[in-house]
């Protein structure tokens, strides 16, 4: 893993208090408004409440390797009742069955989505569809692919710490 | 088929069918190709070599931006293919780690495409590849794109 940036943010650190406006990610300009829109919209834009989509998100920085999106808890899923207790799950500390019906079939599907996204078993299939609505499944989707692509953006720009502590963040608007 | 509507459907239909997060996910897709910083068309190769290795092949029969089809034709031998240059390799080489194992990428993969397109370009092409990475898996989980049989 790369502990060095490798790109000179600097021009693009324009003090907005955006941290995707601020990021490298600002060097491309005619890009970065889709990016920050994208990022609201996979939190505002579908029927999945947010400790749900947040769920999502830490299974896929698992798979990623991100340890800043691994660190990271959007404070809109605190809020909605996304736990530690909950997240050890993830991290493989606790037991699966202490998870929701709903909560293991996120974390099913977004192993499914990085482990092999053309095999998903009919099995897995009809369970999300018993438990979600086609909306719901949509959403959860579309989150889960937009996470995919930012969380190995993160790593691909380089510039990851070690370690990160857990650090409570909005979602940046 | 998918399986989440049951309807004879492409990706870009179920995108349209939660506009609140499709709308700006395919409006995303859209401004990669107007921004100023890698050419679009070694992105398209980019993105056809991603395909390829994600083995959809309706990703592969797309055509979001026109490439030479001699090009085209080469990609899954752009290693020793005569039709690229050196720019356009060094960004199919870092594709080709990012679509392996991210963790991997080397400073070095990394630094050819700033050699070539500047930090700018660099972030442009993992922002790129990023959105294609989840577009053509979405495809595939949903099943409106065709997995391919073989190669690689």
């Amino acid at each position: 893993m790369a502990n060095a940036p490798r790109v000179d943010a600097g021009p693009a650190k324009a003090g907005t208090g955006n941290v995707i406006r601020d990021s490298a990610l600002g060097l491309v300009p005619e890009v970065v408004d889709a990016v920050v829109a994208l990022n609201a919209a996979v939190w505002d834009g579908g029927p999945l409440p947010p400790a749900e989509v947040e769920l999502a998100r830490l299974q896929n920085a698992q798979f990623t390797g991100c340890v800043m999106c691994r660190a990271v808890r959007y404070d809109v899923a605190v809020a909605d009742g996304l736990t530690e207790d909950k997240v050890a799950v993830i991290q493989g500390d606790a037991d699966e069955q202490t998870l929701s019906e709903r909560e293991r079939l996120i974390i099913a599907f977004t192993r499914q989505f990085h482990l092999d996204p053309a095999g998903i078993a009919r099995d897995l299939q009809q369970a999300l569809r018993h438990s979600f609505t086609a909306a719901e499944l949509l959403h959860l989707s579309m989150a889960v692919a937009y996470f995919c692509g930012a969380s190995r953006c993160a790593v691909a720009l380089g510039g990851m710490p070690e370690s990160m502590p857990r650090t409570e963040i909005a979602i940046p608007r | 088929m998918n399986w989440i509507t049951d309807e004879d459907t492409d990706r870009d239909t179920l995108l349209g069918r939660l506009p609140g997060v499709g709308a700006p996910y395919r409006a995303l897709f859209d401004t990669l190709w107007q921004q100023t910083h890698i050419p679009p068309a070694v992105l398209e190769l980019c993105r056809l070599r991603m395909a390829q290795l994600h083995r959809s092949s309706t990703d592969q029969q797309q055509a979001a931006w026109p490439v030479d089809q001699r090009q085209r034709q080469a990609l899954r031998q752009w290693p020793d293919a005569r039709v690229f240059t050196e720019a356009e390799r060094a960004c199919l080489a870092f594709t080709e780690i990012y679509a392996i194992d991210a963790l991997s990428i080397t400073d070095e993969q990394a630094q050819a495409v700033v050699r070539h397109y500047g930090d700018a370009g660099l972030v442009a092409l993992i922002q790129a590849l990023g959105v294609f990475d989840g577009m053509q898996r979405l495809g595939l989980i949903w099943h409106t794109s065709l997995p391919e049989a073989s190669h690689g």
